[in-house]
């Protein structure tokens, strides 16, 4: 089967810093409620910044027997929980002739760093002469699509896609493209990261992008991001089998658009996301009035919001004036390789649930980020078709452009 | 205000650079001197290893000239004479 087949999402699964399931996670985007706090898993005392957005109350061995968390590190049993209650939650059968036509994909900027970060401590401050004997494929970045994989039994394409903070945008994005072609009949993708290790906190220290307080998006008083953790899934079908089966579906992918700056490694440009945003707009065949919600980059920087906001201007024009725009970051942090997931998820359930979640932590307007940004409190409101925005450092751009279910 | 301290800054402002040191003086802008970001983090790492001091965020963010660097400097190592500091590696 070929051409262009519509793509729903039929299966949400996600951990992070707001909660370890879906209910948890949208409860505390529906109040506007931050999971930013005091940084536990590493000794912030040499650190300049000490908040962020860990999992909390997180067992491994609740979830994974102990011969199998040794092959496990962090960013991959988030990517695995994750896509456990997804596929759990869509229903999908997997039988051994749809496994081999399902498509896993993965995004993950740092892989396995905390394991890596370890084993190094104890090579070179322990002088230990020995890793653990199964760094290489804990740390491996496609260790999450593979473990995947490897526990549903699906043997069509499977994959890890690494652009630093669009990762898990580009990563659903390509998922949604298979879908919608035939190449693929179901996909399990997203995104999962594990950033809380002391080395890689003295790495973006040193960047100089981490704020001291709180992530507080489009705010004046904005001094940057918060790191978070954790992992989300989407399971994707072809809209039709999807409501063949009876399948619950959230909402449909409609569109991806992608672009690059070329421009500079670490400073945004603001043509490269707008060309994204429109790409997207174009291959969803929607026109720009009929977004009605965003979902933000909105690390939190003082570079990011002002260009954000300059490309959704440039993009949507006087349409503007009637578009919130939300940073979801501002609660979950900003969880890299994961964020576009965790921020699809939020998107999805905002066209399901008929609320958009708002920006936390907001104090004043800027007038650099001239956006209705929903401070605070969560917006009813109904709306037809939304994007997710995701720019990463390199300049490598990725939005997804999502659109409500009927029938 | 030629001393210890400013010799120093100029000298690890024309490393990082990669410029000779006499197109630079205290009233030189870092962005005269064509330091984009990501110079200037580089730059205030090297400053921090160099002094062995630690440079706040708002503090960097607040600095435009070699002056500042230099009148920075002097506030968190509380005047000290950088001359009992190591010199730079050239």
């Amino acid at each position: 089967m070929s051409g262009r087949r519509r793509v729903a999402v039929t299966g949400l699964g996600v951990i992070c810093a707001l909660g370890h399931n879906l209910a948890e996670f949208w409860a505390a985007l529906r109040e506007g409620r931050s999971g930013i706090a005091p940084i536990h898993s590493v000794d912030v005392s040499k650190l300049r910044f000490q908040n962020g957005a860990e999992v909390r109350g997180y067992d491994p061995g609740a979830h994974f027997e102990p011969e199998r968390t040794g092959l496990l590190d962090r960013f991959a049993q988030f990517a695995l929980l994750a896509a456990r209650e997804a596929l759990l939650d869509s229903g999908l059968m997997l039988s051994p002739e749809l496994g081999e036509r399902t498509a896993v994909v993965c995004g993950s900027c740092l892989g396995g760093q905390t394991t890596q970060d370890a084993g190094f401590v104890e090579l070179y401050r322990q002088d230990r002469g020995r890793v653990h004997p199964l760094s290489i494929p804990r740390i491996m970045a496609n260790a999450g699509a593979c473990q995947i994989s490897m526990e549903f039994g699906t043997t069509g394409p499977a994959f890890t896609v690494s652009t630093a903070c669009s990762s898990a945008n580009h990563a659903i994005g390509h998922a949604f493209r298979m879908v919608r072609s035939g190449e693929a009949e179901a996909a399990v993708a997203g995104g999962s990261e594990a950033p809380f290790s002391f080395g890689l906190l003295k790495a973006w220290e040193a960047m100089r992008v981490i704020a001291p307080d709180t992530c507080r998006p489009f705010s004046r008083d904005r001094r940057g991001m918060i790191l978070g953790e954790g992992g989300a899934m989407l399971v994707l079908e072809p809209f039709e089998a999807a409501r063949a089966r009876g399948a619950k579906i959230y909402a449909e992918i409609a569109g991806f658009g992608m672009s690059s700056d070329a421009h500079h490694i670490t400073q945004p440009s603001v043509e490269g996301p707008a060309r994204a945003m429109r790409a997207a707009l174009s291959d969803a065949q929607i026109c720009p009035e009929q977004i009605g919600y965003i979902n933000a980059h909105g690390t939190g920087t003082p570079g990011n919001d002002p260009a954000e906001t300059s490309a959704i201007r440039e993009v949507f024009g006087a349409h503007v004036g009637r578009l919130p725009v939300s940073s979801t970051k501002s609660m979950h942090g900003h969880a890299l390789g994961a964020a576009g997931a965790l921020e699809a998820v939020a998107t999805v359930m905002a066209l399901r649930e008929h609320i958009l979640p708002p920006t936390a932590n907001f104090t004043e307007p800027d007038p650099e980020c001239d956006l209705d940004v929903i401070p605070h409190r969560a917006r009813a409101a109904e709306v037809e078709c939304a994007l997710s925005n995701s720019f990463a450092f390199g300049g490598l751009n990725a939005v997804l452009a999502f659109r409500a279910y009927s029938a | 205000m030629s001393d210890g301290v400013t010799e120093k800054v100029l000298a690890i402002v024309a490393l990082v650079k990669r410029i000779p040191r006499e197109k630079i003086s205290l009233d030189s802008a870092l962005q005269e001197l064509g330091l984009d970001s990501l110079d200037t983090i580089v730059l205030l790492s090297e400053l921090e290893d160099q002094f062995k001091i630690s440079i706040s965020d708002d503090e960097a963010r607040a600095i435009r000239s070699v002056r500042d660097i230099v009148e920075g400097i002097r506030r968190l190592t509380g005047n000290l004479s950088a001359d009992s500091a190591a010199a730079p590696a050239d």
